[in-house]
């Protein structure tokens, strides 16, 4: 049900995703923020049951967390955190069902580079310039691929990721009200827009 | 042989099935199965599991009610059947249910308590598997016993809620059945979280859970503001219950409403609502006449 | 009762001191020396081969400096046996951490894992600390080329340049006075700190020049020769780590440039 976006461009990555938590025919809540920053320079959009979606991004900053503690403030570069996120959910698969579809963004310092990876619940993992998660994808992915170029500003990302919110609101059957959007740069994780305040609960 | 880095399986556990693997490891040594090896007070892992191979599959096709018709044609059939449903608003929070117990078309009993008092700061609702909830709950209420022994404290409702969906979280797959909400008042003000039986767990401003929520719904999001006085919030929480113990047959009995402040919470009224019908109708024909 | 907490690595004695680890330590004194030394544009490792016997056949490529993984090495001073064992702790982290993150594994993590096995042996019973000491050589994204030590209660530290083994004191005041000191200013102690020793830090060559001086105070042989000394280089080139173990022909070039340059500083 859920829809979580990615765009990279020059010098960082746009996440976006719905705000809507559904079980069967209603609608609990149109305010959530789906997208968890994971360190300073990254963050983790995530489709699939609240559940699962919160065990995992905890998890994984947590982890991410003791890593900077235990390593003399070292950061793990995005590379390594889309690897090491894609290890522990196969690991956690073997040990029985877990329903997690992400799209990671990070900036790197070193290369003053965004960059965006893709991952199913079955824990494949890509580099992507640009993804989607969920029935979203099937709408949206055309645009993405005609609009993406190498070299985008922020503007021209959000532009995108806009141009796909409003193709889902036309077209797509369930309602998604609200979206937060996020960019991640070299000033870190910041939220650009949202639909509805998720501080206002 | 010993490492420095001695990591053990359960911190690498995200989706914790550590139960089963407990269990499996507890019949290939030999054991019972009947019984989890550890038996902490307080512990999830108090709770015992059918004496099968295969506990999880054994609930799931026996007892899994959570979702629809899936009981049908169960050999056992859970009391369920709810309108439960809580606000926040500048004066505290309402929470406001029916009492309305079913097993299928037979109503089981009409004088459930369905607002759980946990302490005298916090409350849980109950809508899906009753037992499910009470216990679920109860043991929730030891464990928050257990935080404030222990820290000398209140626990917050965060960490209360959290705590009831690690404990559901643990049990995913079992074919638990039920659908909460804890609130209360803590340092950080009035609070209210919704917990499911699927490990969701939502913090907001409004939730109704059961099989008439939708109705409450309709009637709470066309009434509700933030502004409310305590006496229209209590009218408000009144009249939702009744509107969906009208449309929902699953729903009925007796409205119970809770009203939660700085100082805890309160029973405010349990009335009939049977007697709300007429009184509600009599309201609407002198309005009418007027 | 002395002798008592003698044989015991996990007991302290009525000093507060452990003396097994002690031991341990004192026994790399004795063992081959090891000098690294950090350039600018790599890291230097120069060791002592102990010639025991001219019948053994001499070892293929390398005796003293072992490759953990792409970007790091260590030469060994100590028991080689006991050695191999912390190497394979040393590669199999190298390679899990790979695993995990597909990235290389920063050099500090990799030399505080090994130490922390080393320490382990320090303190659980019935077990005798490993006696070795080792450098260790390395490059990563974050701090670039880096140089550490080891002993065998498990510390470490970081060096730009250091000696471990037999005369080490000896070697060290050697590097103190030599290390980012051009030839004119070596006796100029009015040197500045900061900015300016990290220009004065040394290219590889001039770095191998001082590791084979240092070598040839410490091992108090009469004439150095390729036979006794093992150099290795670590540098970049494209953007990759390069490991290199100079061959006889390379190393008997930078002896001679060594005996050049003092012949000549006689002179004058």
């Amino acid at each position: 049900m859920d829809t979580v976006f990615g765009v990279e461009y020059e010098g960082g990555v746009i996440l976006a995703a719905d705000q809507s938590n559904a079980r069967s025919i209603l609608t609990y809540q149109s305010n959530l923020d789906k997208i968890t920053t994971l360190s300073p320079s990254s963050a983790l959009g995530v489709s699939g049951p609240n559940s699962d979606l919160v065990n995992f991004s905890e998890y994984i900053s947590k982890n991410l967390a003791l890593y900077q503690l235990s390593n003399d403030g070292i950061q793990l570069s995005t590379h390594a955190q889309a690897n090491y996120c894609r290890g522990e959910l196969a690991k956690a698969l073997r040990r029985g069902p877990y329903q997690v579809n992400c799209l990671l963004g990070g900036y790197d310092k070193s290369t003053g580079k965004g960059s965006l990876y893709w991952m199913d619940y079955l824990a494949a993992l890509a580099k992507v310039n640009y993804g989607c998660q969920g029935y979203a994808s099937n709408f949206c992915l055309s645009i993405m691929d005609r609009d993406w170029k190498e070299g985008l500003d922020q503007e021209q990302a959000v532009a995108i990721v806009e141009k796909c919110i409003k193709e889902l609101q036309v077209r797509f059957l369930i309602s998604q009200p609200n979206f937060v959007i996020k960019a991640i740069d070299k000033e870190g994780v910041r939220t650009l827009k949202f639909g509805a305040d998720p501080s206002d609960n | 042989m010993f490492g420095p880095a001695a990591v053990t399986t359960d911190v690498l556990d995200i989706g914790t099935r550590q139960e089963e693997d407990k269990r499996r490891q507890m019949i290939a040594s030999g054991g019972t199965g009947a019984m989890c090896a550890s038996n902490f007070l307080g512990e999830p892992a108090a709770f015992e599991v059918p004496n099968v191979a295969d506990p999880a599959h054994f609930c799931r096709s026996n007892f899994a009610s959570a979702c629809g018709a899936a009981d049908s044609h169960q050999t056992v059939k859970f009391a369920k059947g709810t309108t439960t449903l809580a606000f926040k608003f500048n004066e505290g929070i309402i929470v406001s249910v029916d009492s309305r117990s079913t097993q299928g078309a037979y109503i089981a009993s009409g004088t459930v308590k369905k607002v759980i008092e946990i302490n005298p700061f916090l409350l849980g609702t109950m809508a899906g598997g009753a037992a499910d909830c009470s216990f679920w709950e109860r043991n929730l209420g030891m464990q928050c016993r257990m935080y404030e022994l222990r820290n000398g404290k209140r626990i917050t409702v965060a960490a209360a809620s959290k705590l009831l969906a690690n404990t559901v979280n643990s049990y995913r797959g079992y074919g638990l059945s039920m659908g909460t909400m804890v609130t209360g008042w803590d340092e950080t003000g009035p609070q209210l979280y919704y917990v499911d039986d699927d490990g969701t767990r939502l913090k907001g401003n409004m939730f109704s859970v059961g099989s008439g929520s939708t109705y409450a719904y309709g009637v709470l999001d066309n009434y509700y503001r933030k502004d409310l006085t305590v006496e229209e919030a209590i009218d408000l929480g009144k009249r939702a219950i009744y509107h969906a113990t009208h449309r929902d047959a699953y729903s009925g009995g007796i409205n119970n409403l809770y009203h939660v402040t700085k100082d805890g919470w309160k029973k405010i009224h349990s009335i009939d609502v049977n007697e709300m019908h007429y009184e509600f109708a009599e309201e609407k024909k002198n309005a009418m006449s007027s | 009762m002395a002798r008592r907490y003698d044989s015991s690595t996990t007991t302290f004695s009525p000093e507060g001191r452990l003396h097994q680890v002690e031991y341990a330590i004192e026994a790399i004194n004795n063992a081959g020396t090891c000098v690294g030394i950090l350039a600018k544009d790599g890291v230097v490792m120069a060791s002592e081969k102990r010639v025991t016997s001219g019948l053994l056949a001499p070892s293929k490529s390398s005796e003293k400096t072992y490759k953990l993984c792409q970007h790091a090495a260590c030469n060994v001073a100590g028991l080689t046996a006991d050695a191999n064992i912390l190497i394979d702790q040393a590669r199999l982290r190298a390679g899990r951490y790979e695993y995990q993150y597909s990235e290389d594994i920063p050099i500090e993590q990799l030399v505080e894992h090994v130490c922390n096995y080393k320490q382990a042996y320090t303190q659980y019973g019935g077990l005798r600390p490993f006696g070795v000491a080792f450098l260790f050589a390395g490059y990563d994204q974050h701090h670039g080329f880096q140089l550490y030590q080891s002993d065998p209660s498990g510390n470490y530290s970081g060096w730009k340049a250091t000696v471990i083994g037999a005369n080490n004191q000896s070697g060290k005041s050697l590097l103190k006075n030599e290390y980012g000191a051009t030839p004119e200013e070596k006796d100029d102690e009015m040197k500045v700190e900061g900015a300016e020793e990290e220009t004065s830090m040394p290219d590889v060559n001039k770095a191998l020049q001082l590791a084979v001086k240092v070598l040839n105070k410490t091992m108090d042989a009469t004439a150095s020769s390729p036979e006794k000394m093992e150099l290795f280089v670590m540098s970049l080139k494209d953007g990759d780590v390069v490991h290199k173990i100079l061959n006889t022909e390379e190393t008997k070039k930078v002896i001679d440039e060594v005996e050049a340059e003092s012949s000549a500083a006689g002179d004058s």
